[in-house]
């Protein structure tokens, strides 16, 4: 109360206004220090030592006090202090010793009051009583400590910290008698001022000099202290043994510090190397700066809030000589640019979230949705020690993971893993696949890519049908000879649709959004035999005066190409006896449906007859793939692609591909397919994909008669002069299979080697051995 | 307080930072959570992380408050510091990997305004280019592109490096996202400009591109809302914003599913919403369950399950 009336005194109930303001020096400053009238400011530095008055709008030069021709080292200020109680009163730390005081009372130029020459080394700090009016307290590189009376010549009591230098002094505000020392080597002593013999505590608190400390404003007996090791501790002096309250990690070493007034757990920092900035932090909130001030170019020396109950004006002055007002309302925060959330994205569709713990703990008590299906595998609660932070600077991690099915992935590795792309008839690669869709309850439309010639049903109207059926009411388990039965009848009644590729899309776009596992198959006819031989026997059809009819066209090509496809001609033919079963491999993909609501679309054959365009079946594959790879199921329009084959192909663009079987074999390799990713690459048809598979491989061959590695090109060794692996048996040089005797390192061609072992079990070299081959 | 949470290339390990100065991996396989290490370097908060392409080991990025982005590697089953880089003034917000086909290149975000891009040359040497004043007052996010090539690839001879276009996004302080794109001379220049937010881009993020060469980059903002960008003609380069969604709070983070049809949101609100394009291209919250769709997705919203 004492003190705050004190203030109340000096402030003479005038309210503080400014703005953030800079002002340049002549030079560089080492330490700054405000008036308690909280209108001027003091500047001292090497050279320079200079009060400034704070006006609104700028500060203004008021009085240099560095007079006389000839500058003395003892106007090198390290430190300068402004006395709390004489408007008139300045102490100076001067870098070769000395200590002195200015009396702005002085009538003449020169304020210099009195001079003290009683350290060896640079007095690093000077420290007015906070009460006392005659009382300086000095700290030295010397290792000692000063007291002084104003009143008298010399110091009153010295101070020996037995440590080293002495970086800090601080009178206690809570204690009349008491001051603080820190040292470099990381030791805090405090002193009780009538027994300079012994400190009254020491220990350490910093790893490495500590720089400074000071003394909570509030006069608790907190002590805050900072040092070469980056931090700031705030110490409880009260307590019997000094007690580490907070700890401030900053990312430099400190050189000051300054506790916010009317804040009770702010502090000013600022470092002495690398960084520029000055930083208020909440001690409570140990890694991010409340407030950052970023005005100075080079490194701040002196910080000093304005007046000691206004906690919105700092001053500071920089070696990058200039003086700056700060208002704490322009600081840049860095918390409110602190993200506190992570999200990502796991390969398995799961999500890892973290989130500000209070958010989370205000929601637990919300219900979860019933429909939620994920949970999260764990939950991991930080706990900050700061209890008034402890919500808002924790956070909560949750993982979630889908339900397989669900919006996970796992579906991606069974397909992948059962999908089968080549080694047996296209037939049956697509119903294999078909099925494997089916079981794992995905919605694909596996062509049945039949492409079968299909005996003539009637004269004039061609089976080219790539018909999508739909088909109500339709058990799923019913026969594949009934059900093309059924949807061909369904058809006629149906809605038919023209424009086939658009209704492709349509129909699997419903799929999608309804969720519903709809088939939607498809047909691939092909024109019967006869007309094939027909337009065979007479090329002149093939290019029909109608450009619009162009059936024989596609139908030649086409057809040729099925029939020519290696994977399962036989099976093609065996099954042209029946009309109706090659509708029957069409179900492919009807999947136990959930609504049963089939949707196969049918288009008639007679609708169609001979009017599509040339590549029509293409495009709608193309189109189909397309969608597939927008929908980001890549794997579908790959294994599409490849199973399909040539058939395909040449509709969709080589990049297109080559784009989708590299995303292809890259998801792959996330899942650690490995083999999957092999065999996409083995079979894909891209030059650019397959060769990846070689991109890693390298032959190194050295010469069988002396060992040596082969130049890269040709059969003769560079060194011996002689080919490499001839062939024992007919000395010509071995360019492929070659095999050699483990025992006599002769060998040759597979071949001629197999042959001259079935007569004789000697070497074909005549080397005597016994050849042993496995 | 985490600031992010990173699962490797193979969903098993899950790094985070924190603003205790650390990063921690933890072994996420089956359902587990097994701290594998935890990492001490950083000086000052850490924002984010970033796991590198497995085929360059086991390597993570983190990057900080202290102004630096430390690159880690595990070797033998330890990890340690591989490298450091100091080179920007301000804290580094935003780190992420190239495709890895480009090689191990970096790009780091800073509050600078600047974006650092670093390029591992062999034997621990790392190159660094820098693009000044990306961002005015700073650099909030980068992504990057989906490495593709341009014109044919069939032509690359097999065995040589195709010839790459090299694209990242950036979003800062200044509302902007902005493309980059590397010249021929290896130098970066700003490609685009996007303009909608109305208040600081937080994050984007560039769709993997899985399917077709559509380009897309989501945005989200301390504004709240949350854009989807396409570019559907690579040459023409225009791009063209869809608003997904306002927010009530500021949007934190964006991120894409691998096979790049579902984005997930996270706002100031705390919740994490699924999005997904519908047929007539609007994006629908898919995060709330309907029965009666069975498929993609479940939610993670609302009810964070608090369970301890």
């Amino acid at each position: 109360m004492e003190k705050m009336s004190r203030v109340t005194t000096a402030l003479g109930g005038s309210v503080l206004t400014g703005r953030t303001m800079h002002c340049h020096l002549d030079a560089p400053a080492n330490a700054i220090s405000v008036c308690r009238d909280a209108a001027q400011v003091v500047v001292a530095g090497r050279s320079i030592f200079k009060i400034y008055a704070i006006e609104e709008e700028q500060f203004v030069e008021k009085l240099n006090l560095r007079v006389g021709r000839k500058p003395s080292l003892n106007l090198s200020c390290a430190d300068v202090v402004w006395h709390q109680m004489d408007e008139n009163l300045l102490a100076t730390a001067a870098t070769n010793g000395v200590v002195v005081t200015w009396n702005l009372g002085r009538p003449s130029r020169n304020k210099q009051d009195q001079l003290f020459t009683e350290h060896k080394r640079t007095v690093n700090k000077v420290c007015f009583h906070p009460t006392e009016a005659h009382v300086l307290l000095s700290g030295s590189q010397d290792g000692f400590m000063k007291c002084f009376d104003l009143r008298r010549k010399d110091s009153v009591s010295t101070f020996s910290g037995q440590s080293e230098s002495v970086r800090d002094v601080q009178f206690s505000i809570r204690d009349y008698f008491t001051f603080a020392s820190t040292f470099e080597n990381g030791n805090v002593q405090l002193w009780d001022i009538r027994r300079p013999d012994r400190c009254e505590r020491m220990f350490t608190a910093h790893n490495g000099p500590v720089f400074c400390c000071d003394w909570h404003p509030e006069d608790r007996g907190w002590l805050a202290t900072g040092g070469r090791d980056k931090m700031v501790k705030v110490w409880d002096m009260t307590t019997h043994r000094a007690k580490e309250m907070h700890c401030v990690q900053t990312i430099a070493s400190v050189a000051r510090v300054k506790w916010r007034p009317e804040c009770r757990h702010h502090l000013a920092t600022c470092s002495m190397m690398v960084d520029h900035n000055i930083y208020v932090w909440d001690v409570r909130r140990p890694f991010v700066p409340a407030a950052m001030f970023e005005e100075h170019r080079d490194v701040t020396t002196g910080i000093a809030w304005r007046h000691p109950h206004d906690p919105s004006f700092l001053l500071s002055g920089s070696k990058d000589s200039s003086l700056c007002q700060h208002l704490f309302r322009d600081a840049s925060q860095p918390v409110e640019r602190a993200n506190p959330e992570g999200l990502c994205y796991g390969l398995f569709g799961d999500l890892a979230f973290a989130a500000k713990e209070s958010l989370v703990a205000a929601e637990s008590g919300r219900k979860p949705y019933t429909g939620d299906r994920r949970h999260p595998i764990f939950f991991k609660r930080k706990l900050d020690p700061a209890e008034p932070f402890a919500g808002l600077a924790s956070s909560a991690l949750s993982v979630f993971e889908t339900e397989p099915g669900g919006g996970g992935m796992r579906w991606f590795v069974d397909t992948a893993e059962r999908y089968a792309l080549a080694g047996r008839p296209l037939a049956e690669l697509c119903d294999h696949n078909a099925k494997v869709a089916r079981e794992l309850g995905r919605n694909q439309p596996w062509p049945s890519a039949h492409c079968k010639p299909q005996p003539q049903c009637g004269q004039g109207c061609s089976p080219q049908g790539l018909g999508l059926f739909n088909l109500k009411d339709m058990a799923p388990g019913l026969g594949s000879e009934t059900r093309l039965d059924r949807s061909k009848g369904d058809a006629r009644s149906d809605t038919v649709l023209l424009d086939s590729s658009a209704t492709l899309i349509t129909n699997e776009d419903n799929e999608e959004t309804e969720g519903s596992d709809v088939p939607a198959d498809y047909l691939l006819g092909d024109v019967e035999g006869e007309e094939d031989e027909l337009y065979l026997l007479d090329p002149e059809h093939a290019h029909p005066e109608d450009p619009e009819c162009v059936l024989p066209q596609e139908a030649f090509p086409l057809r040729h190409e099925i029939v020519d496809t290696p994977p399962g001609p036989e099976h093609l033919q065996d099954k042209a006896d029946s009309p109706h079963v090659s509708g029957s491999e069409a179900d492919v993909a009807s999947l136990a449906p959930v609504d049963s609501s089939f949707s196969l679309l049918s288009v008639s054959h007679a609708l169609y007859d001979s009017r599509l365009p040339p590549d029509f079946f293409g495009v709608l594959v193309r189109d189909m793939l397309h969608f597939y790879a927008e929908q980001g199921d890549v794997q579908m329009a790959v294994s599409v692609l490849i199973v399909l084959g040539e058939r395909v192909r040449k509709d969709i663009d080589e990049q297109t591909q080559e784009h989708w079987y590299t995303s292809y074999i890259d998801l792959l390799q996330r899942f650690r397919l490995w083999n999957v990713s092999n065999e996409v690459v083995k079979l894909s048809t891209s030059r650019a994909v397959s060769c990846l598979n070689q991109a890693s491989t390298t032959l190194h061959v050295n010469c069988s008669h002396c060992k040596r590695p082969m130049s890269s090109r040709g059969w003769v060794c560079d060194r011996c002069h002689r080919c490499a692996s001839m062939c024992a048996v007919c000395h010509h040089v071995v360019k492929g299979l070659f095999v050699w005797c483990q025992g006599c390192s002769h060998g040759g061609h597979l071949q001629h080697i197999m042959k001259w072992l079935e007569g004789s079990s000697h070497c074909p070299a005549g080397c005597g051995h016994l050849c042993e081959y496995s | 307080m985490i600031h992010d949470a990173q699962m490797d290339y193979y969903g098993t390990r899950l790094a985070t930072c924190s603003s205790d100065r650390s990063v921690k991996i933890f072994d996420v396989r089956n359902g587990g959570q097994i701290l594998i290490a935890d990492l001490r370097g950083h000086e000052g908060p850490v924002w984010q992380v970033a796991w590198a392409h497995p085929m360059y080991g086991n390597i993570l990025a983190s990057c900080s408050y202290d102004r630096k982005v430390i690159i880690w590697r595990e070797e033998n089953g330890t990890w340690e510091k591989s490298h450091e880089h100091a080179g920007h003034d301000s804290s580094v917000n935003s780190v992420c990997w190239a495709p890895h086909d480009y090689g191990l290149i970096l790009a780091c975000g800073s509050s600078d305004g600047a974006i650092s891009l670093l390029t591992y040359t062999g034997e621990g040497q790392w190159e660094v280019k820098k693009i000044n004043n990306a961002h005015t007052i700073g650099c909030n996010a980068v992504s990057w592109a989906p490495a593709v090539v341009p014109g044919s690839l069939i032509d690359q001879p097999s065995g040589q490096k195709p010839n790459y276009i090299k694209r990242f996004a950036s979003g800062g302080c200044d509302n902007l996202i902005k493309l980059w794109k590397e010249e021929e001379d290896g130098q970066w220049k700003e490609e685009q400009k996007l303009e909608a937010h109305s208040d600081w881009v937080r994050d984007v993020a560039w769709a993997p591109s899985i399917g077709l060469p559509t380009s897309t980059i989501a945005s989200c903002s301390q504004d709240g809302r949350v854009f989807i960008w396409t570019c559907d003609d690579a040459s023409s380069n225009t791009w063209s914003p869809k608003l997904l969604h306002k927010f009530n709070d500021v949007v934190w983070h964006v991120s894409w599913s691998i096979t790049a049809n579902i984005l997930a949101v996270s706002g100031g609100d705390n919740k994490v919403t699924l999005w997904k394009e519908s047929v007539d291209g609007q994006w629908v919250c898919i995060s709330d369950v309907n029965k009666g769709q069975g498929s993609v997705s479940a939610s993670v919203t609302e009810g964070q399950q608090n369970e301890q």
